[in-house]
């Protein structure tokens, strides 16, 4: 009887205490919604306003009527869309090589793909960027594309769950002969879909969100992205219209929320499988 | 095992330094030889426009609002121009429009005109990479006089007119008139008549605030107008000091606003997006008056529901205030020179230019002939406060220009900081700021 008890007091506390954590961080994310329908006297409001009093949907029209919002919309769409089936191309030979194989220098490549893991954008972009100038892209979406062709987070990720895949099974492939190739097509990528669809989502979401590199890569509207033309909805001196700004950037997540609800089985998965491992 | 690993990776990272150092130098060389070979990529653009038309680039930093009106201003130039095209492009804030030039500009892809926020312009002339627009200027028969003068500070660099004002703004005192009124109190034009105001406006229950006086944003425009004001000046005159340290304008400037913010008098908002945090207090009536930019006029105007006026920046020894926004430069790396000049002339010169421009943004004014258009005048009498802004540029003035400033600004910030944050020692802050200036100005 006490231990039930006991338990149902460890339920409830785990229930508030998730509860907790779920506001914490659906929170910010409902203050963005709300902001988007206010009025720019609500949104200066203090305290602030929760609920707007009539709903402005009015400042969704006005965010995608400031710039050629389809243009970013579409660049966005192409640029992350790119990244992601280039990094799948390269991303599972490279994995399955550096879990699988042994060859010569394996662990000296395989250390520089985890280094090139370890430098940030804001230290290589200004060489990137003279080497795509040099080249004659900047006036195109490759510079936000090739950079990262090669994922070396997703590269090191998949790596480990290929290892977990049995020698035995690619084995019998092989006696089998299956081509290396159909190896990894009909047996590794099935067998770790969860992997791989964390990957894709965490790419995404990167890429998606980006502000920095394609700030410094592109010069002009034709190329940029969706977080470009949000940015330029701020106001440089005087007061911001942060309801429109908001309206903005709802539309922007708009997207990530359905990937995720699409991925979200998968990822759970992923990390329940890691966890037992 | 451990050890090879770390080996192995400090050399890789050494290695992969070493390539990177490389890279950048050969790509620079590389480089400013094609900046002056390269019209391929000048001609390859050019006919893209059709025939006989020109391309110019021009970068700016207008969001919002303003970026619209900045849009529309292009949309007139190239309808009146057939044969130019002006592409204008949003770069971010000024500080990343900064960065991006310094990048575009090493790789040859920079713009042929930018907005350039004044007081980066000194670090680019001196950099070499502005063009001397005098000549320019003498062509078309303009003369710099025409332009408004308090507004021409940050326009020369070793004698070279080096960038055009556009849009520019200075910091003002906002009232909320209504509130003053209340306590039959009226606007303060001296340090002391503010000190008196700002108090009589707290409101304190038990230990909270409910209603502080004054307040200005955390930035380094409102000490800077404050220095000036108490007979100081940034830097020295040959500019190898502060010029307010030895002369007490600093420490007057701090122990008076330090006064002010122990009483209530004065609320220094914290760093994260103060100003708006010290707008929306504004708004709702939970400060009397405050320390902002001429920028917000207009969204001020259009939100508040009580009776707003402006003021000039009250005086101590002497009326004085800052300048801020930004510029616009021409180039040197230009291939298009005469048809850029054609769009500054036209956007600082003509009525359907800059003019209405400044009439929609709020911006100053900042031609002679703007100033006496009927449209300014129509638009000053209806907003009285827009005239003020313009009125209290006859006291403009600039005493933090110097190639190094965007340096000692982030040292001036920190000293900011100490002093109305943390509560630091004033005299030995401000001793420590100036020590770090001088070695910094003496590179």
């Amino acid at each position: 009887m006490k231990t039930l008890e006991w338990k149902s007091i460890g339920q409830a506390l785990s229930i508030v205490l998730k509860a907790a954590v779920l506001i914490l961080f659906i929170f910010p994310f409902l203050w963005m919604i709300s902001t988007s329908l206010q009025t720019l006297r609500e949104t200066m409001a203090f305290p602030p306003t929760w609920i707007p009093a009539s709903p402005q949907w009015g400042n969704f029209v006005e965010a995608m009527n400031a710039g050629p919002f389809l243009t970013y919309f579409k660049n966005s769409v192409v640029v992350t869309g790119s990244i992601i089936i280039l990094q799948f191309l390269v991303m599972i030979p490279a994995a399955y090589a550096f879990a699988k194989y042994k060859f010569p220098g394996k662990t000296v490549l395989f250390g520089m793909i985890l280094l090139a893991f370890m430098i940030p954008g804001q230290v290589t972009f200004i060489p990137v960027y003279l080497m795509m100038a040099e080249w004659g892209l900047v006036k195109t979406l490759l510079p936000q594309i090739i950079p990262f062709v090669s994922n070396a987070f997703g590269i090191f990720l998949l790596r480990q769950y290929f290892m977990q895949i049995p020698e035995e099974i690619i084995e019998a492939a092989r006696l089998d002969n299956a081509s290396e190739f159909n190896i990894m097509r009909k047996i590794m990528i099935p067998m770790s879909g969860p992997a791989l669809a964390t990957i894709a989502l965490f790419s995404f979401v990167s890429h998606w969100n980006d502000y920095f590199w394609p700030l410094v890569m592109t010069d002009s509207a034709a190329v940029r992205p969706l977080t470009l033309g949000i940015a330029m909805l701020r106001e440089t001196e005087g007061i911001s219209n942060w309801h429109i700004i908001m309206a903005g950037n709802v539309m922007l997540v708009v997207p990530i929320l359905l990937v995720y609800l699409f991925c979200s089985k998968h990822i759970v998965k992923a990390f329940v499988y890691s966890g037992i491992k | 095992m451990k050890s090879k690993w770390f080996t192995l990776l400090s050399i890789m990272v050494l290695f992969s330094l070493l390539a990177a150092c490389g890279s950048g130098g050969t790509a620079n060389t590389g480089n400013t030889g094609s900046a002056g070979e390269s019209p391929g990529n000048g001609t390859a653009e050019a006919p893209s426009g059709g025939e006989g038309v020109t391309t110019v680039q021009f970068w700016h930093s207008l969001g919002g609002k303003n970026g619209e009106y900045m849009d529309a201003l292009i949309q007139r130039f190239n309808e009146s121009h057939e044969d130019i095209e002006v592409v204008g492009t949003f770069q971010g804030s000024y500080d990343e429009t900064v960065t991006k030039l310094q990048q575009a500009i090493a790789s040859g892809t920079g713009p042929d005109v930018s907005m350039l926020e004044r007081a980066y312009v000194q670090m680019f002339a001196d950099a070499e990479v502005l063009e001397d627009l005098a000549p320019y200027l003498e062509q078309s028969g303009i003369s710099a006089d025409d332009f408004t003068p308090g507004l021409m500070g940050h326009s020369y660099f070793n004698d070279k007119l080096v960038s055009l004002p556009l849009n520019r703004s200075t910091p003002i005192l906002h009232v909320n008139k209504t509130l003053l009124d209340e306590l039959g109190l009226s606007v303060p034009t001296t340090w002391e008549e503010m000190k008196e105001v700002a108090n009589a406006l707290v409101v304190k229950e038990g230990n909270e605030f409910k209603r502080y006086g004054v307040s200005m944003p955390y930035d380094t425009w409102y000490p800077i107008a404050m220095i000036s004001q108490a007979g100081g000046s940034f830097f020295n005159e040959d500019n190898t000091s502060i010029g307010f340290a030895d002369n007490g304008a600093g420490e007057k400037v701090f122990s008076y606003l330090k006064d002010l913010q122990s009483t209530g008098a004065l609320y220094y908002p914290p760093a994260q997006d103060s100003g708006n945090i010290v707008n929306s207090m504004f708004v709702e009536g939970k400060v009397g008056m405050i320390f902002q930019s001429t920028g917000s006029i207009g969204g001020l105007a259009s939100t508040v529901d009580f009776d707003y006026v402006t003021a000039f920046l009250p005086k101590d020894e002497v009326y004085a205030n800052p300048t801020g926004g930004a510029n616009v430069t021409m180039l040197s790396s230009s291939k298009n020179k005469d048809a850029a000049w054609e769009f500054i002339r036209w956007m600082e010169m003509e009525e359907e230019g800059g003019l209405e421009f400044i009439l929609q943004s709020g911006y100053l004014p900042f031609t002679k002939q703007m100033v006496e258009s009927e449209q300014m005048q129509e638009l000053w009498a209806k907003e009285p406060n827009r005239k003020v802004a313009y009125d209290q540029l006859e006291f403009a003035v600039d005493t933090n220009k110097d190639v190094a400033w965007p340096e000692i600004m982030h040292e001036f910030f920190s000293a900011i900081e100490a002093i109305m944050y943390d509560s630091k020692d004033i005299p030995s802050t401000l001793d420590t700021f100036k020590k770090e200036t001088e070695r910094i100005l003496a590179q």
